[in-house]
């Protein structure tokens, strides 16, 4: 089988192939060797070859494919006499291929980025060629390729999960192979809780559960959790690690977070969504959106880059600089796409400031010429309305092809016309660019658009996408479970992007409720359906698993208040903007004066500790009692009241006034209500939360600091505090007692002890005399707590 | 049930167990040094203090004496030959004998974030990829020399510090939030003994034991493996580098008691442990925008005895021509001072950043900003160069290539040029 070369990167990572994994690579080899009679076929095995390693020279994108070469088409193959059927050595496809890497006429040249070829590649065009080269029906290649046309309608969740069934049972009838056995109640529960709502199950609710006699209790469950305030929280952590939702310089970004998670809430369609964050427009107050462009200020490429691996599944950061060297994707083509962005404004400029959106702007300059204001008066001026200056809108401003742009010297510094990369040209169009962009990307139409987002809800809730990586889509057939990705991208469309009914299909199929796969899969192998993939919990379930120990109700729990470290309130933000230009010039000026004053006052606190500490040198205890008293007083006499109205900040420190949580600090909220960013030595940071600085920068690798925080940390301690409360409720249990270790097994890894681990704890009862707390820890700090299976 | 002692004796247990967990491997003989990278290589661990908020050039480490823009600041004389520094670092004039002012150093970048971004990776930040820190770059080449503590530690960092980017995570920095409270988590809980805890990690290895033996993914079992280490780990001797206690009252006087002075201290701790890459971050914010006199008079007193006593109680122990020490920060600080407001704005078209020790000149200047410390007048340098630099000095090379897990390649300092002239 061949690896995708778009993963040779990969290879640095530690690749870890467990015996399993071992015995599967063998098998796949031996498959190879099995079917050495059978020839490769062209369109599912070749050409995949040529478009990652020939297509960035030797296609139609490129103006003038080097050496006049190109290999996109049965016609310009034949032309350049690179294959002679029959014989491999003497077909310059392969033997340039095997050429060492030093050597000039090697290909892919490695020093332009291009990956070499690797064995399996090379024994597979070998073996092609060997057997007579055959095209069979193919052509060329279609580098911009079909709109995507809907092949059944699958109108609701039961349909789809039907369809799934009946193709996962279609692969492994032919591959002979099976599904892994159906899991069992208390495995499913687990595992729904923590893919729907993020964490594990409390007590009350994994009894219900277990309890419930009903037939219908998976569906009936899995339908109570997609519509929890648990699955928002959940939702939003998956959806703001792809969005990036972090700090926005000089404003409360988090008010788009807010946005999101509204958005989750009111049910909105991802494909709404999407096209209400492409085009969105005002100020981030009134529009939480504009976060999708006020986070990248300055970096419209990099906008573009992260936008299209998002939401269509396609990586083509490279191109940003330079023709792509692993995919047909030129520069060109990448500046294209990004023209229907780049004019937002804000965007392109690295200060993000602009006062050409602010109304009152010229009358207050008129004004302050009028008043002949001084320097101070003009930048406090600007400074009051420094907030106004990030309005998103359109402003026309066009992207430039670089004044290097190597490929083409007539089009350097030439405007950018935006079209599309793949699917529908756009070509001609009215009302805005973004607004053209954004019809074509949320549309049916869009051969990616859907599937992107199948794929990645169902890596969400199986733990590995059918297409991996989940942004390496392209214009190349799948080499996969075809059938299986269509019917999910028809079904994305039929369902109307509405992603809760999505998911409970998945949710009911019987490949979902399988036992879980438990070995790592080797890269480059495709997903064998057998059942969901075991993983080690986000850093946000393992922190939310915590505290659904010891705080109660804790999705109903949110963050008394939102902050970024910025403190600003959106109320009196959006009062700025009805303020006239008098009332904007009078604002300033009280502002300057009590900033002066304020200034003042803290000069004064430097000379009051200088005070304090020579009355403190010197021993002089009734002085320095004395000094105490006569600070208060003049501090208190010159607090200025014009703070209140004058500050842009909200209030800072907010009681707890609701009696469930009035002991537990304020922080202990689910992830999803965590301030951004975290100190980098917070439990989530060190559990491996995303700094959101780039597209699900997460990472769940082990890690010594995660052992100590399990066995020394705060969460450990308080929910240890809760020891005596497990024993008493719902009824009392004698300590030691098997009825008691079953409460604590169910509390926490939410299943029942084995037998086995009924003989261990026996053991330890006799020789240690355990206590329950004892037992909470040592479950706490078994693998199996940090693992979903 | 007890479990049997481990076969393996403790030391090569945790050695193991550090390179598994934090990264580290053994100290890595040096790579031979290229042709055209002459010096360097003389540097074993790098102490990085970095001085959140840009702190300003002209009233620090590049004053202009008698002109308007010094605001009536002094410069005064140093240890090093004709070499001035501002009034405000009495202490630091001492040990200018043992550094070299980088004046010349520039950058394009005025926003906060973006200057600590750069200062850190040496590559300007983009939303499509996470570059490695210089740290994180330095452990991943040629390890640590300790073979059981993290080789890359940082003390009281801000939560924006890029960390090991797309690198591994077990190469990022290891957070120290106190450094006055040493490794978070190691120490056991009030009222549990040593007794209890081995009884309750004894249970769990046991409970544990089951769960792993039917995953075939290694990642639970690598979790009951870390979990046995870092109780023995809680034990070690090793962790002792963290306890601050052990060393004299004078001492932690002398590097002054706040987060920045011990956290300095620990810094010197964990070189004469062989940890590769120590930063501290200066717990004050050098944004002064308001009062420029005021502001220096009440943060420079206990950053200047840091800083001091930190090169003066390397220099005494024989670690300063082993350890490279570096202040940087994102930018300098306009010349002129605001009318309004009495402070600086941000600055980035000249700075200074300094370094010493590790195989570096000493008592020296570097480039020159112009007349009022506007720009740079002679022999500019850049972040990347100047981290280019370092990395030179730990002997790491510049010119090997790497590639990220999504294909694009990287270098180490984004091919800054190490000043050479640098070097001793």
């Amino acid at each position: 089988m061949k690896r995708p070369p778009m993963n040779s990167g990969l290879r640095q990572c530690r690749i870890r192939l467990t015996l399993l994994a071992c015995i599967a690579f063998w098998l796949n080899l031996l498959t190879d060797y099995s079917n050495a009679e059978t020839a490769p076929q062209f369109e599912q095995e070749i050409l995949p070859i040529l478009y990652h390693h020939c297509f960035s020279c030797h296609s139609e994108k490129q103006t003038k494919p080097k050496g006049g070469l190109r290999l996109d088409s049965l016609h310009g193959i034949r032309k350049g006499q690179v294959v002679e059927p029959g014989k491999p050595e003497d077909s310059e496809l392969l033997s340039r291929t095997l050429l060492p890497a030093h050597d000039k006429e090697v290909m892919p040249p490695i020093k332009g980025g291009a990956q070499p070829l690797t064995e399996t590649e090379r024994t597979l065009l070998r073996r092609w060629i060997a057997a007579g080269a055959d095209f069979g029906t193919w052509t060329h290649f279609d580098h911009r390729g079909s709109a995507f046309e809907p092949r059944s309608a699958i109108g609701s969740p039961q349909e789809l999960t039907a369809r799934i069934d009946q193709l996962v049972a279609q692969h492994h009838t032919q591959n002979r192979t099976a599904r892994l056995p159906p899991a069992s109640d208390e495995t499913f529960l687990r595992r729904l809780y923590l893919d729907v709502v993020g964490r594990i199950p409390t007590l009350e609710e994994s009894t219900r559960f277990l309890e419930d006699r009903s037939p219908q209790k998976r569906a009936k469950l899995i339908d109570a959790l997609l519509a929890s305030p648990g699955f928002e929280s959940h939702f939003f952590n998956w959806k703001a690690d792809q969005l990036r939702v972090y700090r926005i310089e000089g404003l409360p970004g988090w008010l788009y977070g807010d946005w999101l998670k509204e958005g989750i809430r009111s049910k909105q369609p991802y494909d709404a969504v999407v096209r209400q964050l492409v085009t969105a427009s005002g100020y981030l107050w009134d529009n939480g959106a504009v976060g999708f462009y006020l986070r990248d200020l300055g970096m419209p490429l990099d906008h573009m880059s992260n936008l299209s691996r998002l939401f269509l599944g396609t990586r083509m950061e490279c191109a940003q600089c330079h023709d792509h060297p692993l995919q047909p994707v030129t520069q060109k083509d990448f500046y294209q796409m990004t023209a229907f962005t780049f004019g937002v404004s804000n965007l392109a400029s690295s200060s993000g400031y602009s006062t050409a959106y602010i109304p009152q702007w010229p009358e207050m300059m008129k004004k302050l010429d009028a008043m002949n204001a001084d320097s101070g008066l003009r930048q406090g001026v600007s400074k009051t309305v420094s907030f106004l200056k990030r309005f998103t809108t359109d402003t026309g401003k066009p992207l430039r092809f670089p004044d290097t742009y190597p490929y083409d010297p007539a089009l350097r510094q030439k405007p950018v016309q935006p079209e599309t990369l793949f699917g529908d040209p756009i070509g001609h169009f009215t009302g805005t660019p973004r607004e053209a962009f954004a019809q074509w990307l949320t549309s049916p139409r869009n051969p990616r658009f859907a599937k992107n987002i199948a794929n990645r809800l169902w890596k969400f809730v199986l733990g590995r996408g059918l297409i991996e990586p989940v942004d390496s889509l392209s214009e190349l057939p799948e080499p996969h479970h075809q059938p299986l990705i269509q019917a999910l991208t028809d079904a994305m469309v039929g369902l109307r992007y509405d992603e809760r009914a999505f998911l409970s299909a998945l949710l009911n199929t019987r490949l979902y409720q399988s036992e879980s796969l438990r070995e790592t899969p080797a890269p480059g192998l495709p997903c064998d359906l057998r059942g969901p993939l075991l993983r080690r919990f986000s850093a946000e379930q393992i922190w939310d698993s915590c505290l659904t120990l010891f705080v109660p109700d804790l999705d109903q729990r949110t963050a008394l208040r939102q902050t970024d470290g910025t403190y600003l309130d959106p109320k009196r933000l959006r009062q700025l903007t009805t303020l006239s230009a008098d009332q904007l010039i009078a604002r300033a000026q009280e502002e300057r004066t009590y900033h002066e004053h304020h200034r003042k006052s803290q000069l004064r606190r430097l000379e009051q500790k200088q005070e304090l500490d020579a009355a403190q040198a010197s021993g002089d205890a009734a002085k320095l009692a004395a000094l105490k008293t006569a600070h208060a007083k003049e501090n208190a006499a010159a607090s200025d009241p014009r703070m209140q109205t004058l500050s842009m900040g909200a209030a800072q420190a907010v009681p707890e006034t609701d009696p469930r949580w009035k002991q537990l600090p304020q922080n202990f909220v689910r992830a999803s209500e965590a301030p951004v960013p975290l100190p980098a030595d917070h439990f989530l940071r060190q559990f491996g939360k995303s700094d959101r600085r780039e597209i699900d920068a997460f990472n769940r690798d082990p890690n010594t600091t995660h052992a100590l925080a399990l066995m020394n940390g705060e969460l450990t301690q308080r929910i240890l505090a809760r020891g005596s409360q497990i024993e008493s409720s719902p009824s009392p249990l004698a300590p030691r007692s098997e009825a008691l270790l079953q409460r604590v097994y169910r509390t926490v890894l939410i299943r029942s002890a084995t037998p086995e681990e009924l003989r261990i704890w026996n053991r330890f009862a006799e020789s240690d005399a355990p206590s329950t707390e004892d037992l909470l820890w040592a479950l706490l700090n078994s693998p199996e707590f940090l693992f979903q299976h | 049930m007890k479990r049997p002692p481990s076969e393996l004796s403790r030391r090569r247990f945790l050695e193991r167990f550090a390179s598994a967990c934090f990264g580290v491997r053994f100290a890595a003989q040096h790579p031979p040094l290229a042709a055209a990278q002459p010096a360097g290589g003389k540097a074993k661990s790098v102490i990085c203090l970095y001085m959140r908020g840009g702190i300003s050039h002209i009233d620090t480490f590049d004053p202009k004496p008698g002109k308007p823009e010094m605001a009536g600041v002094e410069a005064i004389r140093t240890s090093a030959d004709g070499v001035q520094i501002s009034e405000w670092f009495p202490r630091m004039a001492g040990q200018m004998h043992h550094l070299t002012l980088v004046r010349s150093m520039t950058s394009l970048l005025g926003i906060h974030e973006m200057g600590a971004y750069t200062a850190h990776t040496s590559y300007v930040m983009t939303p499509t990829i996470r570059h490695p820190s210089l740290s994180s770059w330095a452990v991943r080449r040629i390890g640590s020399p300790n073979a059981v503590l993290p080789g890359n530690i940082l003390i009281n960092g801000s939560p924006q510090h890029p960390g090991s980017g797309y690198l591994d995570s077990h190469l990022a920095p290891l957070p120290i939030g106190d450094p006055n409270a040493g490794l978070q988590n190691a120490a056991l809980p009030r009222g549990i003994t040593t007794e209890a805890f081995d009884r309750r990690s004894a249970l769990a290895q046991a409970l544990g034991a089951p769960f792993i033996q039917s995953t075939p993914n290694p990642d639970p079992a690598t979790y009951q493996t870390l979990h046995r280490e870092a109780g023995t780990l809680m034990k070690s001797e090793d962790l002792k580098v963290f306890d601050l206690q052990l060393e004299k009252d004078a001492t932690r006087d002398a590097y002054g008691r706040t987060p920045f002075g011990q956290g300095c201290l620990l810094a010197r701790r964990l070189v004469e442990s062989g940890v590769r890459f120590i930063e501290i971050e200066d717990e004050h914010n050098w944004d002064t925008h308001n009062d420029q006199v005021a502001s220096m008079r009440k943060m420079t007193p206990s950053t200047d005895q840091a800083m001091a006593a930190l090169l003066a109680d390397l220099h005494q122990r024989g670690l300063l021509s082993s350890t490279l020490v570096m202040m940087i920060t994102e930018f300098g600080r306009t010349p002129k001072i605001n009318e309004a407001t009495a402070g600086r704005g941000h600055h980035p078209g000249v700075f200074t950043w300094w370094l010493g020790g590790g195989g570096i000149k000493a008592g020296t200047v570097y480039g020159q900003s112009d007349a009022t410390a506007e720009r740079v007048a002679d022999k500019p340098v850049t972040m990347a160069d100047f981290n280019a630099t370092v990395a030179l000095a730990l002997g790491l090379d510049l010119r090997q290539i790497e590639h990220s897990p999504s294909g694009r390649p990287f270098t180490i300092a984004d091919k800054g040029q190490p000043v050479l002239e640098l070097f001793a």
